[in-house]
Formats: C-alpha cells, sequence, structure tokens
C-alpha cells in the first residue's frame, strides 16, 4: 500500500465516517449469507412464522440431514466436482500453451487470433445456447460429464488464456533464454522453467474456472437433465415443486454449494484478485 | 523468437476448440435461422419473432435490467473501492468481504433473496414494516412496480463487488506523488477525487464497465431463477425469451432468428460503447 490512505491522519473526523461506511458495507455483502445461514437451522414450522425470529428457537440439524440423506445434493456434489475439476484441467492445459504461444512468439495473424479469443468472452450466452444444444446432441453429449466439460471448457477458456498471458509476459523472458543455451527444447523450457515461475497466475485461473464452472447454472439447466449428470445449481430447484417450497432444505443445500467455492476463493483470494486485475487492467 | 511456427502450434489446440464450439455454431445458428422446418430458406423465422409485442418488451426490460444495473454497480463499487483504498482497522477482512456476495454462485444469491423478499415470511418485509417504512407485507416479486427494481437490486449486490476489485487495484496503482503534489496545494479530499483519483481509474472504469454490459446482456440466471420473466412478462428479457423459445416451445428455428439478432443488437451496443465511451469522458470532464 503505497497511496491514498495517509490523508487520514490529517482528518480525525473522517475516521468515524470510514468506520461507519465499513460496517454498512459488511452488513450488506454478509446479510443475505447470515440470513442463509440462520435460515438453515431453523425447523420448517419456524421458518414460516409471522413476525419471522431472527435466531431460531430450537436450532436443527434436520435441514443438513434432509439434503445429505434423503435427496440428490450428495450425488449433485460429485457430478459438480468431476466436472468442474474436469473442465479446470481442460481449460488450464489449453490456457497454458496459448498464453505461451502468445506472450512469447511473434507470428503472422497474431493480433488476430487474440481478438478471437477475446470475442469468445463476449459472445452472449444465450445467442449461442441453441446451436451448441445442436451441436452435443449430435456429439451425443447431452447428458453426459463429457458434455458439460467441454462446454465449460470454452467458457472459461477465454479468460484463462487472456489472465495466464499478462501473467507470462511480466516473467522476465532472459531466464528461458538462458535455459535454451543450455540446450533445453521449448517445452522443456515452458515446463521447468517458466510455468514454476508462473504458479501464482496457474494457481489464480485454476481458481477462477472452478469457481465459474461451479457456479454455472443456464449451460447445466439445458445440457444436463438427467440426475446421473445434474449439477449442484440444478439441484436446487429440486427443493422446490409447483406448490410448496422446502426453503429450510433450500437454504441447507445453499450453505452445502456455497461454502466450497467461498473457502477456496478465501484461501486464494490474493493470488486471484491480482490475477484477474492484472489480465484486465494490462491486457 | 520470430520463426512464425512453433508459437502458432502452441495456439492452435485452443483455437481449435474455439472455432469447434463457438466459431461453428455461430455459423449453424445463421443457417438455422433461415430456414423453415423442411430446410427450404426463409425469412419467416425473422418476421415471427418480431412481430410479437413480448419481443420488443423483453428487449425493453433487458435495457432498463442492465442500465439500471450498470448505473448503481459503478457508483457503488468505486465509493466501496475509495473506501477499501483508505486505511482503517481491520481492513483486509472488510476486503475480503466484499468479495463474497461475488463469489456466492448466481444461482444461491437468487434463491436466497427471493427468501428474503417473501411477501409473507420475508426478512425484508418485516424489517421494513417493523421501521414504519411501508405500510404492510408488499409482494415485492409479484408487484408490477417493484418486480424490475428489486431484480436490479439484487443484481446491484452481486457485482457490485466486482467493480470495487478492479477499481481497487487501479486506485492502488496510481503514483503516491499525485497525491504528496495536491496536498502541498492545499487540495481538499473532494479535489483529490475529482482531480486525481477519477481520471487515473478511468481506463479502469471503462474496462470493467464494458465487461459489465457483455455479462448484463448474457444475464440469465437471478431473473430466471427469481421470477422466471414473470409476472405477466414484465420481468422478461431477451436471453429469457430466447431459452424459452428453444428449450419450452421447441422452436429452434425461431430462437435461433432471435439469437441472431440479439447477437447482433449486442455487437452493436459493444461496438458504440469501445468507440464512443472513452472518448466522450474525456470531453465531459
Amino acid at each position: 500500500m503505497t497511496t491514498a490512505g495517509t490523508s487520514l491522519e490529517r482528518r480525525p473526523l473522517a475516521a468515524t465516517g470510514i468506520a461507519i461506511a465499513a460496517i454498512v458495507l459488511v452488513v450488506v455483502c454478509l446479510f443475505p449469507f447470515a440470513w442463509m445461514a440462520l435460515s438453515s437451522i431453523k425447523k420448517l414450522p419456524e421458518l414460516f412464522t409471522v413476525p419471522p425470529h431472527w435466531l431460531p428457537n430450537e436450532p436443527t440439524l434436520d435441514n443438513y440431514a434432509t439434503v445429505f440423506f434423503h435427496s440428490n445434493i450428495p450425488r449433485y456434489f460429485l457430478n459438480s466436482c468431476i466436472i468442474s475439476g474436469g473442465a479446470t484441467l481442460f481449460a488450464l492445459a489449453l490456457a497454458v500453451f496459448a498464453a505461451y504461444g502468445f506472450a512469447r512468439f511473434e507470428f503472422r495473424g497474431k493480433a488476430w487470433l487474440q481478438t478471437f479469443v477475446l470475442v469468445g468472452q463476449l459472445l452472449p450466452t444465450a445467442a449461442i445456447i441453441v446451436p451448441l444444444f445442436i451441436t452435443l446432441r449430435w456429439l451425443h453429449l447431452i447428458n453426459t460429464y463429457w458434455g458439460l466439460i467441454l462446454i465449460y471448457t470454452i467458457i472459461t477458456l477465454p479468460l484463462s488464456v487472456w489472465m495466464l498471458t499478462s501473467y507470462l509476459r511480466g516473467i522476465p523472458v532472459e531466464l528461458e533464454e538462458a535455459a535454451t543455451i543450455d540446450g533445453a527444447s521449448r517445452l522443456g523450457v515452458l515446463f521447468r522453467i517458466t510455468l514454476p515461475l508462473a504458479m501464482p497466475g496457474v494457481v489464480a485461473v485454476i481458481v477462477f474456472c472452478f469457481v465459474t464452472c461451479w457456479n454455472e447454472f443456464v449451460f447445466a439447466l439445458v445440457f444436463a437433465q438427467d440426475q446421473s449428470v445434474k449439477t449442484l445449481p440444478i439441484g436446487l430447484a429440486e427443493f422446490s415443486t409447483e406448490f410448496n417450497t422446502d426453503w429450510g432444505g433450500v437454504m441447507a443445500a445453499s450453505m452445502v454449494m456455497t461454502l466450497p467455492v467461498v473457502i477456496l476463493f478465501l484461501a486464494f483470494q490474493r493470488l486471484f484478485v491480482g490475477g484477474l486485475t492484472a489480465g484486465a487492467t494490462k491486457g | 523468437m520470430a520463426r512464425p511456427s512453433p508459437g502458432l502450434m502452441f495456439i492452435l489446440p485452443a483455437i481449435l476448440i474455439l472455432m469447434m464450439l463457438i466459431a461453428y455454431p455461430i455459423v449453424y445458428t445463421l443457417i438455422l435461422s433461415a430456414v423453415d422446418a423442411h430446410g427450404n430458406f426463409t425469412i419467416k423465422n425473422y418476421a415471427n419473432v418480431l412481430k410479437p409485442y413480448v419481443t420488443r418488451q423483453a428487449f425493453q426490460n433487458l435495457i432498463v435490467y442492465v442500465g439500471g444495473s450498470i448505473v448503481f454497480q459503478v457508483i457503488l463499487g468505486t465509493a466501496a473501492a475509495l473506501l477499501l483504498n483508505r486505511k482503517f482497522w481491520g481492513r483486509g477482512v472488510v476486503r475480503s468481504i466484499t468479495l463474497i456476495p461475488w463469489v456466492v454462485p448466481g444461482i444461491v444469491a437468487a434463491t436466497t433473496w427471493a427468501w428474503m423478499f417473501h411477501t409473507e415470511f420475508g426478512i425484508i418485509n418485516y424489517m421494513l414494516a417493523g421501521a414504519h417504512i411501508i405500510p404492510g407485507p408488499i409482494g415485492w416479486l409479484t408487484n408490477p412496480n417493484t418486480v424490475m427494481p428489486v431484480l436490479v437490486a439484487i443484481n446491484v449486490w452481486k457485482l457490485f463487488p466486482f467493480v470495487a476489485i478492479m477499481v481497487l487495484a487501479g486506485l492502488q496503482a496510481i503514483p503516491a506523488e499525485l497525491y504528496e503534489a495536491a496536498k502541498i496545494d492545499g487540495a481538499t479530499v473532494w479535489d483529490e477525487i475529482v482531480q486525481i483519483t477519477l481520471p487515473q481509474v478511468r481506463p479502469v472504469l471503462v474496462a470493467v464497465t464494458l465487461l459489465l454490459v457483455i455479462w448484463g446482456l448474457n444475464a440469465i440466471t437471478l431473473i430466471y431463477a427469481i421470477t422466471q420473466g414473470g409476472p405477466a412478462n414484465l420481468s422478461l428479457i431477451t436471453p429469457i425469451q430466447i431459452y424459452q423459445l428453444a428449450f419450452v416451445s421447441f422452436q429452434f428455428n425461431a430462437a435461433a432468428a432471435l439469437s441472431v439478432l440479439f447477437f447482433i443488437v449486442a455487437a452493436i451496443i459493444v461496438a458504440i460503447y469501445i468507440k464512443v465511451i472513452p472518448s466522450s469522458a474525456e470531453t465531459a470532464r
């Protein structure tokens, strides 16, 4: 931190204002999350009480028991892990090569190809969902892990390439040249010299891909209609019927679904934010 | 390092898969939109989707939703970033917490807010009625006057943290000397914000707003999960209309025609933004 913070000492009155603003910000960001957590440990009659209770009179884990033992959520959790993990792996592998190519080489049509990759990020989901459905159906990939893994690979790939390219550009090329003189191959240089140095960027891409896939809703809704491949976001809807919603179950399932990404994200927050802002401000 | 082939070889796998699953489907949509059920050329699909009032309504809703969201996302996100750039006790924790709305899965945000806005049992009606801000429970998500503002508010909550981190990164890149010089000249906090901070983070704001426009045009999850476009299509937006045409009423050709139109309009909006905003922001200042 090098910047504007210093002006605070000059104006003691500002400190109060800042404290109040910070508290408001925290409350706004956390309130829905807290209400979700509180609702998830209330019994059904207490959820449907007027006026609502802030804290549960008799906290219960019944809703979690429902989610873990009497719903498809555990299966969907597994599906989400497989699909998000698989897509992350593929997107990362493709992005590492592509980013290295963009960051280290000059060739004809490079600017054009970089634009093409970016356009992939700009396409509206709604505009490609129909043709993707038809393509996947033709490939017999509807309702398969591979179908969603393929889709998630392409929706995370453009930003992954973008983030990694700007990260690799920041690594001095001299290190690679030294290794090349010592007789290392291109791939050897990439995997033994460059990639280890780019670890923070790689981790940022992994977190980005995994969280994006884990949270994705619309493609999963269209391409995974069978219980064997449904992911968590789709599973959440199963607690609602046409007439009734088991709000306790929904909130418990929401917790189960949210905690992994929040923990993952907070653990790697510094790397992730660094990678993302580098990609967006320099890219 | 100027040999042409190796760089291309590194990029080829990524390009091929993007071609296969993005470029090809786009071409296929174009074809699909211009043929009838028997594969004969026709422009009827376009006429069929352009004619009904619902198409115009969905597009108007989309503009209101995206426009309204972006204004508040940028204002609140920038304000949060300015706050998080100040030194105060516990700043690291507050920075982390600010990111949570953005990280929470969209569908979870949707269901949790739907539960909080519940007419009978929702905590929001309870709090507002308790504070005598509203006379009685409001059906936020079923009332034609409130449904769009509520959806915009939820969308703002979800994405202002993204603006905040990006702008914060921009703020941290501003050289401290600029502020030192301003201090010597006796500038107030307000002067500092208007004269130094905002001009310096303008490139970040431009990039972020562009992303917000694109994501906004993409957005389906929140509205689909909360209202499915209702009541009476008042919160229906074009992406949901496309989804429903294709996967609820299975009119793939009509859905493809609407996709093409939507894609063109979205591309024009993005192109206008890229061309106009940077220069007009310069003169407006």
